[in-house]
């Protein structure tokens, strides 16, 4: 297998600029413009209904902006369906758990393997030769590189249906990490797992991106600020489908719009308390 | 997902990705083949033609339980395509003159029945088109529309009137023949079924273990998530209704050659309906509730033929109230299986064989 991810550090791979998106008179997004480079941890953070997700799926291909360009990896993709999107390397895992719940944790798995398998319609009828072969080396890869890094030996054959919360959680992150993608966007990964779910998932987050083999561009969508300060390269704020700051976790955090954002008007809070 | 038998583990992929993983499954499915070798020699010649409507039904309710158990495309139109690939086939076999040689070395009917499977496949996708579009209930009313525009309108008001015959289209001995042999007698029926069951069976396996089939399924449990992945759910879509059609194709053009003759109403809209409660009673979403589906079905209409027919025999007031004894019968055990049982006979099947590959470590 070949690493996909050679990109040197300081070109962006992924651009969006001026995002408009609008749901009847609703603005989930206006004039969104960012960049995230190749290598990095890039959070998008923001009080709930802020348009976060909404951004994921833009990129994704789920909404179609009304105005605005994305560029992926230097070519426009605004145009693009999210199947052609997911060919191109852009991977995703969801808010809410979207697993294939009639399907064990290997054939979820496998089926983030579907843009690299090549054999046709005819050739998999008979199942033999090159369809058998390029299975079985998907299944090596599975097995190999995945399962054994997100440790979820001993559910591969478990209907995902049945299993745990913060194990669907892990099989989505392995599903999504199966199609070898260039960039990943991760949907509050985090929502919903205890504390040591938490710290395993940051740690195959951290995994993902640093580690030699994968090298993986991850846009972070999330609430748990303690792992979105200590996990992220840059972070941006969004607040009522508006982009309030960007930088370094640092920055952001004595960022005075972005605690106005979160925790309102001081004076007026003390109003209220009174 | 089944177990493995205590005290057998695997070393390779490979043998992980075989089909039968131990001895026993080899010595079983050797026996089922003898079985289905031998089966004319084993019973009376009443069974036969029993044992190829099963086929039959097999091979229709494949394409069925493709669409509805692994695609989740519901249809309730699929007598349509059936009816597609049996007047394709059987008008081809009549109407095209074939050159001398294809007649005598048998090629004719071969020929006809994957041009009838292409048909119907190529049909099919016609109305599989707004699947593109719409889902679940309205989805439903498209592939209606498949069965009311193709039986009752084009076959029945067109093709039939095809020659001047008007009612149906029979197909005089001796030209049903594939290869060196005439179709001729319930034996040759029997091992012709028996053969496409078998070989299709292979097929619609292979296809669901490998891409395509994980595709179709992801579609089923989750389009939004498949999309992402990567899959082109329209194409695969279409590749579904192509494939449930293709094999209706080759179901109808079957059984022509067990019927002689085809006429629209072997493909009325009953017949949907029917394949559909079929695969319910068999179980969704699984092979093996394909064929335990088209067994039970088949031979509970048998049987209440045999208790019934001699019933009627002998308290003749009694024939008038037991009319519709067989859709009765059957409308009776889709509730039941929905309600006791509503995961079918191969979730029993399943169940049954994990208790004896447990066995005796259980738990």
């Amino acid at each position: 297998m070949t690493r996909n991810n050679e990109t040197p550090a300081d070109t962006p791979l992924l651009k969006v600029e001026d995002i408009h998106i609008s749901f009847g008179g609703v603005a989930a997004l206006t004039g969104v413009t960012f960049e995230v480079k190749g290598g990095e941890i890039f959070s998008l953070i923001g009080p709930n209904g802020s348009g976060k997700t909404v951004m994921m799926n833009c990129i994704n291909g789920l909404y179609r902006p009304q105005k605005g360009n994305i560029s992926f990896d230097g070519k426009l993709i605004s145009g693009l369906s999210p199947h052609q999107r997911a060919e191109m390397g852009i991977s995703r895992t969801f808010q809410k758990i979207e697993l294939f719940s009639g399907m064990t944790v290997l054939d979820n798995i496998r089926l983030g393997r579907h843009i690299h398998l090549k054999s046709g319609i005819l050739s998999s009828c008979l199942y033999v030769g090159k369809t058998a072969r390029e299975e079985i080396e998907s299944r090596k890869f599975i097995e190999e590189e995945i399962i054994d890094l997100l440790e979820i030996e001993h559910i591969r054959n478990h209907v995902t249906g049945m299993l745990p919360y913060g194990m669907q959680k892990r099989v989505e992150l392995a599903r999504a990490l199966a199609l070898n993608p260039k960039i990943l966007l991760l949907d509050e990964p985090l929502a919903g797992l205890n504390l040591e779910e938490v710290e395993d998932m940051a740690r195959f987050i951290l995994d993902i991106n640093e580690e030699k083999r994968w090298r993986v561009t991850c846009v972070l969508v999330e609430h748990d600020m303690g792992v979105v300060m200590d996990l992220s390269d840059r972070v941006m704020v969004l607040n009522f489908g508006e982009k309030i700051a960007e930088g370094i976790p640092h920055e952001i955090q004595d960022h005075p719009d972005v605690i106005k954002a979160y925790l309102g008007e001081v004076e007026e809070l003390y109003v209220t308390r009174r | 997902m089944g177990y493995l038998p205590c005290g057998i583990y695997h070393e390779y992929y490979k043998q992980d990705h075989a089909w039968w993983q131990t001895r026993f499954v080899y010595v079983k499915m050797v026996l089922l083949v003898l079985v289905l070798i031998l089966f004319p020699y084993l019973v009376s010649p009443m069974w036969l033609s029993v044992a190829y409507t099963i086929s039959y039904y097999i091979l229709a309710c494949m394409g069925v339980q493709l669409l509805i158990g692994y695609c989740g495309q519901i249809t309730l139109g699929h007598a349509a395509f059936v009816a597609v690939g049996a007047y394709t086939s059987a008008m081809m076999v009549l109407f095209i003159p074939w050159p001398k040689l294809i007649v005598d070395w048998g090629l004719a009917y071969p020929i006809s029945m994957i041009a009838a499977g292409i048909a119907a496949g190529m049909w099919s996708v016609l109305f599989g088109l707004p699947s593109a579009r719409v889902k679940g209930f309205y989805l439903i009313m498209t592939t209606m529309a498949a069965q009311w525009i193709t039986v009752p309108f084009i076959i029945t008001q067109y093709v039939s009137r095809i020659g001047g015959r008007g009612h149906y289209f029979s197909l005089p001995p001796g030209t049903v023949k594939l290869g060196p042999w005439v179709i001729d007698s319930d034996v040759k029926v029997y091992y012709l079924s028996a053969a496409l069951v078998v070989l299709l069976t292979l097929v619609m396996a292979n296809l669901l273990r490998s891409k395509v089939g994980r595709a179709w399924i992801a579609i089923r449990d989750n389009d939004i998530a498949a999309e992402t992945l990567g899959v082109n759910i329209v194409w695969y879509k279409l590749v579904a209704f192509f494939v449930a059609g293709f094999f209706a194709g080759i179901a109808g053009s079957f059984y022509v050659t067990a019927l002689y003759f085809v006429s629209p109403e072997h493909y009325e809209w009953f017949f949907s309906l029917m394949w559909v409660g079929v695969i319910l009673i068999g179980g969704v979403g699984s092979l093996h509730g394909t064929i335990f589906g088209s067994m039970f079905v088949v031979l509970v209409f048998k049987f209440l033929e045999m208790t019934i027919i001699p019933m009627t025999d002998m308290f003749p007031w009694f024939a008038m109230k037991l009319i519709y004894i067989k859709e009765s019968a059957f409308g009776l055990a889709v509730v039941l299986f929905l309600l006791y049982e509503p995961n079918g006979l191969s979730y029993r099947y399943w169940q049954l064989k994990n208790y004896f590959n447990l066995w005796p470590f259980s738990y």
